[in-house]
């Protein structure tokens, strides 16, 4: 008998589905595909028989569950409610306890070797994530997704000359010298550490202008998405303990990514593996603000009183909503209310500004083709607006959507909200 | 198992990629969205041409291979679950909109194209496809056709079989059909299209379809009316059209389903209420006006307590959500559930509400009854586990009852969801043996080998 453990404690999740088959409309994998693995009702049903121990750990089923966005689409719409999310992600798991690591395809040795620069690059960033991750074996298998996806053919950023980590401080105070008014951590993220530097210095700047004293722990690691989202539990626990032990002595942290904040809060809903883990996660979950969430909600900036960057005078913006943002957080009126308050700027709504750009994380690694096709809807919708940016908050769809522009030829320009405003 | 030569014959038709047969994706296509009918095919295939179907047909009929086609597999009746194995004939990847014919309302598809990306197509025309059933997020219009779908809107509009010109069709021997035209009359030798219509894919497949389209009305206005009695809901719903007015919709929920829904969103139902029924008018809007008001005088003249005009399209849509929840509500309540979609002369259906709840009583089941009330279909959906024998024994009974008495009202065993596996036990009681035999003689004709999705409608 395999062991279950895992997929066990999703079994109610599982349960709920009845079948209906209305998530196939809101799938893009399955509108792309059309075929019932593709779509969650199917991965939910042999999730189900793998409870039973009606259906093995085989590399097929590796396939099937690991083809899936985790977008969750098919969740907010499922009129029983299933969390599908729940059962994939556990799915992946017990099928990384079972089959091992090997599981996760060991991608960068397989592609990216091949290009020379795509390499070089490779090997600094290897070289920062040593300290990151715990010591085991093959760490270059866990670099972030969003970089693994260099050398396949993509348009994407530049690795930064200077990472973040290099050049940040430890604290940052108040920049009118007063008595903060508040003190955050500040959780950088990879993609804002190793891509966009100047996008976490920013953020420090909009929130030290505004009376707040920022930390930045060196201790912080890697929020651990394209790790535990692929099924690596034993790893995505251990940063879990490490930015828990990081932060412990703040009781607000801010990202500016929205897969961070929300993966940072989800250690509670995808990790536990006994009552004390899941007390711990969730009294971090309470500590966790995404940047949206944070100006809007806790600081109470009003979108009015921003100042517009000069270069984006006149501009008309469009907003893509992140799925880690609209459904993992709910958050979506926040950053409309800044992209319409800010004086200068033209805002339009872009068709399915909800879409999942199709970046996935690991998906995009293994199915580019597919991350393409979905992308193009995005960019459909894109183009509908007519807009000269596209606006985000999150690293990981800007790396897609930038290539996604690019590759389409089309004049778009895209950027993090926080590069608007002064 | 088939034979190694069929599964490479079946790759040339349709091409490598659009033929399946891994356990896992065999495992996928075993069911519906019925709960208890299970049953793996051999292959799984993709076509996407009707000379591909008819190429996989001749195949079948050679080998006498079952043929189940299927589409988002959505049904709730068993129908496009392979009972005997053999090819899945999936025609989710043939979801072209061919054309839209303005001059004439008409629109040409494919079988696959799903029902909610046509509405959303048409909408930009100013145009709809009327028939409405409820899985229009993932059926297609082939199983629409194919099981001669309904919903709510079918007061006013009427089933599938009203808006369906005609068809190309793919018979079990290979040979490609067309049925029907493309007027809104047509009286050329005997009406096949309408045996293939409601067919539940047991005499060919379905590859076009000539759909007869409605422009969509400007106006639509929503109406909740409270009842303190489930049985006087039932009764509000043909005084309603005796009095004159035909709402697009009336559908009806009861207490349970409303407090199930509030529990899952808080939305301010009337939790006392012992039944609501949903009104909908369309048409131009002063008339949408003035029908609302006779829905309201009339409702209050037959015993409904209160009475809640939409004021606007958000709390309209609010409670349509609330209809839609209401099978959710009743699936998430229960591990099994017979979703019974029994019918009858609408006159009928305080009897039938009231036998529900005297029969719930006898064999102490819960049996909750949502549905669409204004057409007499209503879903009395008993709750049960089906890994408790004893409760499972008793919910059995009380759904024969349940079948027994709509029949003896004069109504029907099935009214939307067709018989497939899950009703084939009743037929005999809807339908005369010499009946039953012409059936089985039209399908020997289409199909000699009964190779046609064999093993449902009749026992």
């Amino acid at each position: 008998m395999e062991d279950l453990k895992e997929l066990k404690k999703v079994e109610q999740f599982a349960d709920q589905c009845m079948k209906c088959g209305f998530c196939s409309f809101f799938c893009p994998v399955y509108q792309e595909e059309r075929v019932e693995t593709s779509v969650a009702r199917g991965k939910n049903y042999l999730a189900k028989l793998a409870i039973k121990g009606e259906q093995k750990f085989t590399d097929e089923l590796g396939e099937i569950i690991g083809k899936c966005l985790l977008c969750k689409r098919c969740v907010v719409n499922c009129p029983a409610k299933t969390q599908i999310d729940r059962v994939v992600v556990a799915a992946r798991a017990q099928m990384v306890k079972n089959k091992g690591l090997g599981f996760i395809k060991n991608f960068a040795f397989r592609k990216v070797m091949a290009n020379r620069k795509a390499f070089g690059n490779y090997v600094k960033l290897a070289k920062a994530f040593q300290w990151l991750l715990p010591k085991t074996e093959g760490k270059i298998r866990h670099l972030p997704d969003f970089l693994k996806a260099l050398g396949q053919g993509r348009n994407i950023p530049e690795i930064a000359k200077t990472f973040l980590r290099d050049i940040v401080k430890p604290v940052y105070k108040p920049q009118d010298g007063k008595a903060p008014k508040m003190r955050v951590g500040f959780f950088m993220g990879c993609a804002t550490d190793f891509v966009y530097p100047e996008l976490g210095l920013k953020f420090i700047d909009f929130m030290t202008k505004r009376g707040i004293e920022v930390v930045v722990p060196q201790e912080q690691s890697c929020c651990g998405a394209a790790i535990y989202f692929s099924g690596d539990f034993e790893t995505g626990r251990m940063l879990a303990e490490k930015n828990i032990e990081a932060f412990k002595d703040v009781d607000i942290i801010v990202t500016a990514c929205a897969t961070c904040s929300s993966t940072l809060k989800d250690y509670q809903k995808y990790l536990p593996d006994n009552p004390d883990q899941e007390k711990r996660y969730k009294e971090f979950e309470k500590k966790i603000k995404d940047s949206m969430e944070f100006i809007i909600d806790v600081m109470k900036v009003n979108p009015e009183e921003l100042k517009l960057k000069k270069e984006f005078e006149g501009k008309t913006a469009t907003w893509h909503d992140p799925c880690h943002l609209v459904r993992y957080q709910n958050i979506q009126a926040q950053p409309r209310a800044i992209l319409k308050g800010l004086k200068g700027l033209k805002y339009a709504e872009m068709p399915n500004a909800d879409l999942c750009c199709g970046m996935g994380g690991s998906f995009s690694v293994y199915h580019y083709d597919l991350t393409r096709k979905i992308a193009a809807k995005k960019m459909d919708g894109i183009k509908a607006t007519g807009a000269d940016i596209v606006v985000t908050a999150c690293p990981g769809c800007m790396i897609n959507l930038i290539d996604n522009v690019y590759q389409n030829k089309m004049p778009q320009k895209v950027y993090h909200i926080l590069e608007l405003v002064e | 198992m088939l034979k190694e030569s069929v599964i490479n014959e079946l790759q040339r038709i349709v091409g490598k990629e659009n033929v399946l047969t891994t356990p896992e994706a065999l495992k996928a296509y075993s069911y519906d969205g019925t709960t208890s009918w299970i049953h793996e095919p051999d292959v799984v295939v993709f076509p996407t041409s009707t000379q591909q179907i008819s190429d996989i047909m001749k195949l079948a009929n050679k080998e006498k291979i079952p043929v189940t086609p299927r589409g988002g597999g959505t049904n709730v009746s068993g129908g496009s679950v392979p009972w005997f194995g053999g090819i899945v004939l999936c025609t989710t990847k043939m979801n072209k909109i061919l054309k839209i014919d303005k001059e004439n309302l008409t629109a040409t598809v494919e079988p696959g194209v799903v029902l909610q990306d046509l509405t959303l197509r048409l909408a930009k025309d100013g145009l709809f496809f009327p028939p409405d059933p409820q899985s229009f997020l993932g059926a297609t219009i082939g199983g629409i056709i194919a099981e001669n779908a309904g919903g709510p809107a079918c007061v006013k509009y009427g089933v599938t079989k009203q808006y369906i010109l005609g068809i190309e069709a793919v018979l079990p021997t290979g040979e490609i059909v067309n049925l029907g035209g493309r007027t809104l009359k047509n009286v050329v030798g005997y009406d096949l299209l309408h045996i293939f219509i409601s067919s539940e894919g047991t005499l060919g497949v379905i590859t076009r379809a000539e759909l007869k389209l409605n422009p969509i009305p400007p106006a639509k206005k929503t109406t909740m009316v409270v009842y303190a009695d489930v049985a006087k809901a039932g009764e509000g719903v043909f005084r309603v059209l005796e009095n004159g007015v035909i709402p697009d919709k009336i559908e009806l929920l009861d207490n349970w389903v409303i407090n199930r829904i509030e529990e899952m969103m808080p939305m301010g139902l009337p939790k006392d209420a012992d039944a609501v029924l949903l009104f909908e008018c369309d048409g131009i809007p002063e008339a949408v006006e003035k029908e609302t008001e006779k829905i309201v005088d009339i409702v209050k003249k037959y015993g409904a307590v209160d009475v809640r005009i939409a004021k606007d399209m958000d709390e309209a849509n609010k409670y349509w959500l609330a209809r839609r929840a209401g099978f959710a509500a009743v699936f998430g309540k229960a591990k099994t559930v017979f979703a019974e979609d029994v019918t009858v002369p609408r006159g009928k259906i305080p009897d039938l509400i009231n036998k529900c709840k005297e029969l719930a009583k006898k064999y102490n089941v819960e049996i909750v009854v949502l549905g669409h009330a204004g057409d007499g279909n209503l879903h009395p959906a008993i709750l049960t586990d089906i890994t408790n024998e004893e409760h499972y024994g008793r919910a059995v009974k009380a759904m024969d009852e349940i079948i027994e008495e709509a029949v003896n009202l004069g109504g029907v065993l099935s009214g939307e969801h067709g018989i497939g596996l899950e009703k084939q036990k009743f037929l005999k009681r809807q339908l005369d043996p010499v009946v039953i035999d012409m059936m089985k003689k039209i399908k020997a004709l289409f199909d000699p080998n009964n190779i046609m999705n064999p093993g449902k409608i009749w026992e």
